[in-house]
């Protein structure tokens, strides 16, 4: 009983390497918590949401320019770096 | 009974500085101590700078001979949720994910206690990035009831709870995104407060649900609930969902005797505790004999709260974690031959259990082919319940319910199935969907556990529940009570 | 490229670096040619806990550019978020407009070649969908083993404008977005300057038969950053699609990229998963009121339609269809242009034509440039020559107080020096000698020499040309100033 639960589907759209065994018990445990959330399908609710909040242009920040962290710091809490910006592993072209 | 300075309220500690029978320095060398000789067995604090908070201290100590004190709070200790931005301190959120990380910039309620005075003490431990109900889940180490060291503190603020419940530190800032500041106030038993939401700016605070967390205070008692969120709260331009200046104004207290409180139907029925019940009553007689009028009160939608929270706060929270993928900061997993495998990598490396669980969850609900049926449902059902919420809440002032149904469980007897976690947030969770204030106030204990009652309000209506609160804490010893390590 | 039995439907989406200090989620500043990750704050860099807010001028520039393309401008917009996974987007989501965009509807007016570079071509409608905004992402950098990664282009404002399927060819593919940039330039929506990636483009291309009303399965191809890329991609693109359904396959919907330097297009592996891009409102950034107050304001700020001010210029001030194309490409030009007429309002076609030709060709020596749009950006602000000027030299050619060839040397004049046309003509003595009677004498001393004797006798023979013989020692005995209009006149008259 998955409901549609494809974990490795998930797991992929999530970037999360799964073991096996982690696989069939977050199934599981998702499953149950799925079965208990049917009580969302069967309520009779109002067609739609209401928008949570609304704002006006007074909170809209001005267009100042304020000051950034420097390539220092940001190379700095960076697990690598080089000539100020951060290095990852080679790209692999049409990757995502 | 003299008491120890470890025991004092903020309050107390605040006029003692003012008057000159304690220092700053005094007072945190005293914190110190018992720190060093409990936090071991309670495990509140998962880093706390010695040199940095003497250094605080000695600095609030010469604002006072000079006559420039900040204010009422200055030169006082708060301890700190490790997932609220301080600049220079680690901002690891209990996980492995961002162990390494030391935080380039202060949140908003930071600058605002460094305006204030304040000692930013330490850092508390909690539930990985939040998610939890009994700090189990932090990849830290484990915190302690400081009533009973075999349970839980709750969670996910279970290292601000226990911190204060042990003595270590008079105030703390907690975050509550489904009852996280609330349920380990009722178990340690002390007071916790969830503010409206939009009261104070989350910028700094690591977000788990965007549209439910809030920052909140944490106290012994309700006058020092009240001193930390004075000074928390305030305008934040860095947080659209902030109410401006313009959209702040508490609503009037209203006298004890027209205090009309409201009690769910069915709310101290089935799944309660028999003591939590008789300790929630014990709170709704004492009110009533204060002269206010009970109500009993209809919320049908209360069964969709919890089904609606998760869905809509691992779906919040599965976008919210994206952004921890080793990149720019955080655990950067070796050996990946490219930077998805290294992403990928990184962010199992990173995560505990409860986290990804969660991760796929939210990314469950709102995957392509199931959103409609999950959370876009979740949103109409999260209408409802506010609009059935802020309806009740014109016929009554606030709404009073038990915190938990049980007191504090046995350390590792539900980690397995995190279901029955979930449930622990039943009364807490629709005060977050809803926006709404809420505060829980120890009532009593269930043999040796704290039990906790708790308050909701319309939005913009703290000064009433602490009103109701305090009306409360004055008739009953259960402010400030610590229990005996 | 399609030919009558096939026809090719061509969208376009195209991402508009907006012109702001700031970024659009981030207060950090962007701009071209800083350092790497200079141009980075918390909230950028996506740092735990950090929040957007919205920058004000983004959002006024979108409605600017939504009235100047007559769209309409809703009561309310919100942002959602765009989930995937990639190093150069340091949230894992985008923030972007799904479901309530800040602008819908709008149309480009656009102008196709003419039969020849002289003839006007046809004018055409191009319907937009809608514009949103949103973030752009960092730039990745490949080098030897790894890759590398500055964050100073995330959170740049993007304006997505998406147009209805509504283009029949490469040719007008590159007419609508020529019409944008004229338009986002001169409205300062925004820069466009591609070469620094403000402006890139996706194409959506699909064929179908002629006739045929379901349009065609389609492919993407993203990133186009040029627009003859765009031009030469929907060729190959149309070609590919043509071959295909000829030899029998079905199209596949792709998403594809372009090589420019082999002009060929490619597939980009199947990004099936990442199509799953989760979008659900942002719950940081509360729904946005829009004021009509706001927009009444930002329509003042409407710019003439470059093809309106065409039209004007070809109907109303008589110039020819050519100068004036090279007029409304460049805003200001085109208001150096109307200040010159304002002093001398008859002759804009001469005008006109000094300043596509003379004029231009000046800038883009002096500032070393190749012709192309930004000469006159850069150089107009220090040309020498006052735009009052140039219709006062103008007037003076008219007047026939200085001829056509002095006017040239007048104008270099001018341009190096600033001066006034008067003034120059003073100085060196320019005026042409329209004194009859002094011309009537030279005239007849040149008739009386005999070595022209011949051309005299061809001329009264019926060979017109032949009088020209007799204007070269006339000029010379006049300095060259002498009016040649009445030379010729007085010539004819003593010649009988």
């Amino acid at each position: 009983m998955s409901q549609g639960l494809d974990i490795d589907h998930l797991a992929k759209l999530a970037r999360l390497n799964l073991t096996p065994d982690e696989k069939k018990l977050y199934t599981q445990q998702l499953s149950q918590v799925l079965t208990y959330f049917e009580a969302l399908a069967k309520a009779d609710l109002p067609p739609t949401a209401d928008v949570a909040m609304v704002v006006d242009e007074s909170a809209l920040r001005s267009d100042e320019p304020g000051k950034p962290l420097g390539a220092e710091a940001v190379t700095k809490i960076a697990p690598a770096s080089h000539d100020g910006q951060i290095s990852v592993p080679r790209v692999v072209d049409d990757e995502s | 009974m003299a008491q120890e300075i470890y025991q004092l309220s903020a309050t107390e500690i605040s006029q003692r500085l003012a008057k000159g029978e304690l220092t700053s320095r005094a007072l945190v060398e005293a914190l110190m101590k018992r720190y060093h000789a409990l936090n071991k067995k309670v495990g509140a604090f998962t880093h706390l700078d010695e040199a940095d908070v003497l250094a605080q201290a000695d600095a609030s100590d010469a604002r006072r001979k000079a006559g420039k004190i900040l204010g009422p709070l200055d030169g006082i200790p708060v301890g700190i949720k490790d997932n609220i931005a301080v600049k220079g301190q680690p901002l690891t959120c209990s996980s492995k994910m961002l162990a390494p990380l030391v935080s380039p910039y202060d949140a908003h309620v930071i600058e605002s206690l460094r305006a204030a005075g304040a000692i930013l003490y330490g850092r508390l431990n909690m539930d990985e990035f939040a998610m939890g109900s009994s700090t189990e889940n932090s990849a830290v180490q484990k915190t302690y009831n400081p009533w009973d060291l075999a349970r839980i503190p709750g969670g996910s603020s279970g290292g601000s709870a226990a911190a204060l419940s042990a003595g270590l530190v008079p105030l703390a800032l907690g975050s509550d995104t489904g009852g996280s500041i609330r349920q380990p106030a009722s178990h340690c038993g002390i007071i916790g407060l969830k503010p409206t939401y939009g009261l104070i700016s989350r910028y700094g605070l690591v977000a788990f649900a965007s549209s439910l967390d809030q920052i909140g205070p944490m106290a012994r008692t309700i006058d020092d609930c009240v001193l930390l969120l004075n000074a928390l709260s305030s305008p934040d331009a860095r947080d659209m969902t902030c109410f401006d200046k313009n959209h702040r104004k508490q609503l009037p207290e209203v006298a004890a005797k027209s205090l009309r409180i409201g009690v769910p139907k069915g709310v101290l029925g089935k799944g309660v505790g028999a003591e939590v019940a008789a300790a929630t009553q014990a709170a709704i007689d004492f009110y009533k004999s204060q002269g206010c009028t009970i109500i009993e009160v209809d919320l049908p939608s209360s069964d969709l709260a919890v089904p609606t929270y998760y869905v809509v706060a691992t779906a919040e929270a599965s976008s919210n974690l994206a952004r921890y993928d080793g990149v720019r900061y955080g655990h950067r997993s070796a050996n990946a031959k490219t930077p998805i495998e290294m992403m990928t990598n990184s962010r199992s490396e990173g995560f505990g259990p409860e986290v990804k669980r969660r991760i796929l969850l939210g990314t469950f609900v709102l995957s392509a082919g199931y959103a409609d049926a999950y959370y876009v449902r979740a949103l109409r059902a999260r209408s409802k319940i506010r609009a059935e919420h802020l309806a009740a809440l014109e016929k009554v002032d606030m709404l009073l319910t038990p915190t938990v149904p049980t007191p504090a469980f046995k350390a590792g007897e539900k980690v397995s199935d995190p279901l029955q976690l979930y449930l622990e947030d039943i009364f807490t969770i629709p005060a977050n969907l809803a926006g709404l204030p809420a505060l829980s106030v120890p009532c009593g204990k269930s043999g040796h556990l704290p039990v906790g009652f708790h308050l909701v309000g319309a939005p913009l209506s703290e000064n009433k529940l602490l009103a109701a609160a305090r009306l409360f804490e004055a008739a009953h010893g259960f402010a400030n009570q610590l229990p005996t390590l | 490229m399609s030919n009558a039995e096939w026809e090719v439907v061509i969208g376009l989406e195209v991402h508009v670096q907006l012109h702001t200090r700031a970024k659009v989620f981030a207060s950090a500043p962007w701009g071209f040619g800083q350092e790497p990750n200079e141009q980075v704050d918390p909230v950028v860099l996506g740092l735990p806990g950090t929040l957007p807010v919205v920058n004000r001028e983004a959002v006024e520039k979108a409605i600017l550019f939504g009235l100047v393309v007559g769209a309409e401008i809703p009561a309310q917009c919100a942002w959602d978020r765009k989930n995937y996974f990639y190093p150069d987007n340091p949230k894992n989501y985008q923030l972007t407009q799904k479901d309530f965009p800040v602008t819908m509807g709008g149309k480009v007016e656009i102008e196709l070649p003419g039969a020849s570079r002289n003839v006007q071509g046809e004018h055409k409608f191009i319907r937009l969908h809608h514009a949103h905004l949103e973030e752009d992402v960092g730039k990745l950098s490949h080098s030897g083993s790894g890759s590398l990664v500055d964050y100073n282009r995330a959170g740049v404002p993007l304006l997505e404008i998406v147009s209805e399927p509504d283009l029949r060819s490469a040719g007008e593919a590159a007419a609508f977005l020529n019409a944008l940039v004229m338009m986002l330039t001169q409205a300062g929506v925004a820069d466009c300057d591609m070469e620094k990636g403000q402006l890139r483009c996706d194409a959506n291309v699909s064929i179908r038969r002629r006739g045929e009303t379901k349009l065609g399965t389609r492919s993407e191809t993203k990133n186009l950053n040029s627009i003859s890329g765009v031009r030469d991609c929907i060729i190959y693109e149309t070609a590919r699609q043509i071959r295909e359904l000829e030899a029998g396959r079905a199209i596949v919907q792709e998403t594809r990229g372009w090589n420019a330097e082999n002009g060929r297009g490619y597939v980009l592996r199947d990004k099936e998963d990442a199509h799953d891009y989760r979008y659900f409102p942002d719950p940081d950034i509360p729904t946005l009121k829009i004021s009509r107050e706001t927009v009444q304001r930002l329509q003042k700020q409407v710019p003439e339609s470059p093809y309106a001010r065409q039209q004007r210029y070809i109907e109303k001030l008589n110039v020819p269809y050519t100068a004036a194309s090279v007029l409304i490409a460049q805003q200001d030009l085109a208001q150096w242009f109307e200040a010159a007429v304002a002093a001398h309002p008859t002759n804009a076609a001469g005008i006109a034509n000094l300043v596509v030709n003379d004029l231009l060709r000046e800038l883009s020596a002096s500032s070393g440039a190749a012709e192309g749009a930004d000469i006159a950006k850069v150089s107009l602000a220090s040309c020498r020559i006052q735009p009052a000027h140039l219709g006062a030299l103008v007037k003076l050619t008219d007047e026939g107080t200085i001829s056509k060839q002095q006017a040239k040397e007048v104008f270099s004049e001018m341009f190096q020096s600033g001066q006034s046309p008067v003034q120059i003509v003073e100085s060196k003595g320019l005026k042409q000698n329209s004194d009859t009677g002094e011309l009537e004498k030279i005239i007849q001393e040149v008739i009386a020499d005999p070595s022209v004797a011949k051309s005299i006798a061809e001329y009264r023979a019926g060979n017109e040309k032949a009088i020209n013989a007799l204007k070269g020692p006339i000029m010379k005995r006049t300095q060259g100033k002498a009016n040649p209009v009445l030379i010729d006149q007085l010539l004819r008259k003593a010649l009988g």
